[in-house]
């Protein structure tokens, strides 16, 4: 199934449910209420409908007949309007303002004719007798002006039914929107023969696209338009298909919509659907917080069944959490030029889906393990930017990225060199870095031998390089102190791990040097490190060339394993005392 | 089938453009009957015979990738073609790119391997020298040979395909064991949802639609003329 297909379906189970506006019907922000008598006349003053207090009173969201687009021309929307339209008064100079209001009013009166609902009559006979100038005349407040108002019968208010809740008002409405000059043709999203939309509604809250909203659907530029065909007419989608997905999609990207997260540039929303609401929740919330950890709530819930990872449970024993028979969406979209891209679109059953991002987090395991329990996708994203700052995570690669995770496929290879790259920058071998190359050999080089731990009896050859240079680095801390400038990590990591030939026996003369003046101090503390020296070596195999001329991206990314292992087994041991190397100032 | 043809067709990557996605292109998850229409025109076409495709095997997992590219946002007007037809001048004619450059990023699938099920029957254009054993034996010898009139694509031009012909007596190619899942439809069908079938050529160029499913790694494409078809 489509995207859009899977959002109209969405939609219909949502509207089902009366959480969003019916076809023809959009949530806008109205303020006040016009109460009618059944004659016309007005049953009072008009009804604050704004929430809070004072000067912080927010305006209401009520489902009200769709907006017409209005630029420069005049043209008042069904049933409701800002006051400048109903009433003829603003609070600015207003040039136009008669003419919206007598628009307001013929328009009504074309609408309008020949319906014998009471609702629709009193709103006639109310326009029919209105003039602005009674606005001052009885006393209203001055708060209405220029607010969204609508009409209800002073009977039914209290209901709070308004005027266009009324099945009148909705079947003459949809009667309107069907019009008559739009072209039919059939529908992509539902197969059916139906009126075409022209201009599909904008969607908002997309990270990093237009605030006004942008387009899946669109054909802003005549290169894009084929066949002669114009606008909308190049993608057959129904007017009722563009407005379900559209309204379903808004709705998902709100933030705080529990729809959404946001990795790198992909704004991802995702949903579930179920045979019961229970289950489609579960899931939904489950996925909330597999991957949008938030920092203490939900990493005790994620952290609990990572554990269950840890400790080598089988996938399978996770089952019970996981709702059974939940088909789950996840749609990443993500800015482009005023429309929006389809970075991926994913489409399984929940379970299958979160098994694959348990096995993705089994990948990328590694002790020791990072400070943060659970860290985030947006966590382990900002490792491969420069100066770790989002607006540098490189473009496509977020998407790629969790596409390979809810698909199950292979990672996309710009995160290992990027990471590579950073590593060679910035020579800060963290954990989490380590742990996304580490998943990267897993995955991608069927590597699934890849040590978690510090594994002395690993004989890849990355992998020992990287141990050595981490005892050379060991030995000069231990001969110099931790106070030097530029350590050989800070001068000569990006070179070991790429052309090791190039640097390491450098390396080990300077590491001699060092040896001998910690024998001098201390001779035990000199030994160890010998050793540790050796046990490297020994491991090497000499007929394959232990220092090659240059490292491959795979091999390098080993190096920074080996690195990272061996540096922190000398962090861990330093906390006991009794081997801890006393600082020597330099 | 009488006069049926198997053809196997392989690329890097492909793109059956969505037409609803056509501008930040991703692609139907797998190939199009038109698309498979395209490459057996590249091998061979004439006005009297008219390809049919019965049914598409998908053989390798489906697999998505997203790429950006640069590409103009500008067609050369007609009007201003016509112009220069009629003056002989075609000083005006030239597109720059760097005025029109637009970013557009495409969802594409990547390693694709198909066979093509298809057959041909004969149009009102047939002339007396017209017969399908000539049409047949024609497709036949060209595709052995790998032949083509132009490049066959796999949706796009950018993306090439290579094919060769599948002998009758050939076994047809399964999918590998551990790509027999349910994503290709295997145990349970796979809703593709609404499919472009085709264009509608011969009337107001409008979409023609189906319903496609994937039914154990194959998407059967109903006739021409059958009441599946949407137009």
């Amino acid at each position: 199934m489509s995207a859009l297909a899977a959002l109209v379906r969405a939609y219909d189970r949502m509207a089902q449910r009366g959480e969003v506006p019916p076809f023809g019907y959009s949530q806008q922000n109205i303020a006040f209420v016009i109460p009618l008598n059944a004659d016309g006349t007005v049953a009072g003053a008009p009804i604050d409908l704004r929430l809070g207090e004072g000067r912080k009173k927010t305006a209401r969201q009520l489902a009200v007949p769709q907006p017409i687009k209005r630029t420069s021309g005049v043209a008042p929307n069904f049933l409701w309007d800002k006051t400048a339209y109903v009433l003829g008064v603003t609070t600015g100079e207003g040039k136009r303002t008669a003419q919206e209001h007598q628009a307001f009013r013929d328009q009504h009166q074309a609408w309008l004719a020949g319906s014998t609902d009471e609702g629709l009559q009193a709103l006639l006979r109310f326009l029919e007798a209105w003039t602005p100038e009674r606005f001052a005349e009885w006393g209203w407040s001055e708060e209405i002006k220029d607010q969204n108002v609508v009409f209800a019968l002073e009977t039914e208010r209290l209901r709070n039914i308004y005027l266009h809740d009324r099945p009148a008002a909705r079947a003459l409405w949809a009667r309107l929107m069907a019009g008559s000059d739009k072209t039919e043709a059939i529908c992509l999203v539902s197969g059916e023969r139906a009126p075409l939309a022209r201009l599909h509604p904008a969607i908002k809250g997309v990270w990093g696209a237009q605030s006004s909203g942008a387009s899946i659907v669109s054909f802003n530029l005549d290169a894009f338009t084929s066949y002669g065909h114009d606008q909308g007419a190049n993608a057959p989608i129904s007017e009722a298909a563009a407005f379900a997905y559209t309204s379903v999609l808004n709705r998902f990207l709100d933030r705080g919509s529990g729809h959404r997260i946001q990795v790198g540039d992909a704004s991802t929303v995702f949903w579930a659907e179920a045979s019961d609401q229970a289950s489609a929740d579960t899931a939904e919330q489950m996925f909330a917080s597999l991957f949008a950890v938030d920092e203490n709530t939900e990493s005790k819930k994620v952290g609990a069944i990572l554990e269950k990872v840890a400790q080598g449970r089988p996938i399978s024993d996770l089952k019970p959490d996981l709702p059974p028979g939940v088909r789950f969406y996840v749609l990443g979209l993500a800015p482009n030029a005023a429309r929006l891209s389809v970075r991926f679109y994913v489409e399984d059953d929940f379970d299958v889906i979160a098994v694959r991002y348990l096995r993705h987090l089994a990948r990328l395991r590694i002790d020791p393990p990072p400070r943060e329990p659970s860290p985030s996708l947006w966590r382990y994203l900002i490792e491969t930017a420069v100066l770790r700052k989002s607006e540098n995570i490189p473009p496509n690669l977020a998407g790629d990225w969790l596409r390979a995770i809810l698909t199950d496929t292979p990672y996309p290879l710009t995160l290992l060199s990027s990471l590579i790259m950073r590593l060679r920058a910035d020579h800060d071998v963290s954990a989490l870095r380590v742990g996304l190359m580490k998943s990267i050999l897993i995955r991608n080089f069927g590597m699934e031998n890849t040590p978690v731990a510090l594994d002395l009896n690993c004989k890849d050859q990355g992998y020992l390089l990287g141990r050595l240079f981490a005892v050379y680095e060991q030995i000069q801390t231990a001969a110099l102190g931790r106070n030097v400038n530029a350590t050989i990590r800070d001068k000569f990591y990006g070179a070991a791990a790429a052309q090791p030939r190039k640097v390491f026996a450098l390396l080990a003369a300077g590491a001699g040097n060092h040896l001998s003046k910690i024998g001098k101090l201390r001779p035990g503390h000199r030994v160890n490190l010998e050793k540790d020296v050796g046990s490297v070596m020994d491991m090497m195999e000499p007929d394959s060339d232990p220092f090659p001329a240059s490292l491959s991206d795979k091999s390098q990314a080993l190096f920074a394993l080996g690195y990272y292992h061996q540096r922190n087994k000398y962090f861990r041991t330093s906390e006991s005392p009794d081997t801890a190397a006393p600082e020597i100032a330099a | 089938m009488a006069y049926g043809i198997r053809l196997r067709v392989k690329g890097r990557w492909a793109l059956f453009t969505r037409p609803e996605m056509k501008v930040e292109r991703v692609s139907y998850d797998v190939m199009t009957p038109s698309a498979a229409r395209g490459i057996l025109e590249a091998i061979h076409w004439k006005p009297a015979i008219r390809w049919v495709i019965d049914e598409i095997h998908v053989l390798k997992p489906i697999r998505f990738q997203s790429i950006r590219r640069n590409e103009v946002g500008a067609k050369a007007p007609v009007a201003s073609i016509r112009k220069a037809m009629k003056s002989g001048d075609i000083g005006d004619l030239a597109l720059i790119v760097e005025d029109n450059r637009q970013q557009r990023a495409a969802t594409l699938l990547s390693d694709v391997d198909y066979v093509i099920c298809a057959h041909f029957e004969m149009t009102a254009k047939a002339g007396p020298d017209d017969n399908e054993a000539k049409h047949l034996d024609t497709f036949n010898r060209r595709a052995r040979k790998g032949q083509s009139f132009h490049q066959p694509c796999l949706g796009a031009r950018e993306f090439p395909a290579t094919f060769a012909l599948l002998e009758p007596d050939q076994a047809l190619p399964q999918p590998d064991n551990q790509d027999r899942t349910a994503a290709l439809g295997f145990g349970t069908p796979r809703d593709l949802g609404f499919m472009l079938y085709d264009i509608n050529h011969g009337g107001d160029r409008g979409s023609i639609l189906f319903r496609a499913t994937l039914v154990d790694g194959v998407v059967k494409v109903p006739p021409p003329g059958s009441p599946e078809l949407r137009r």
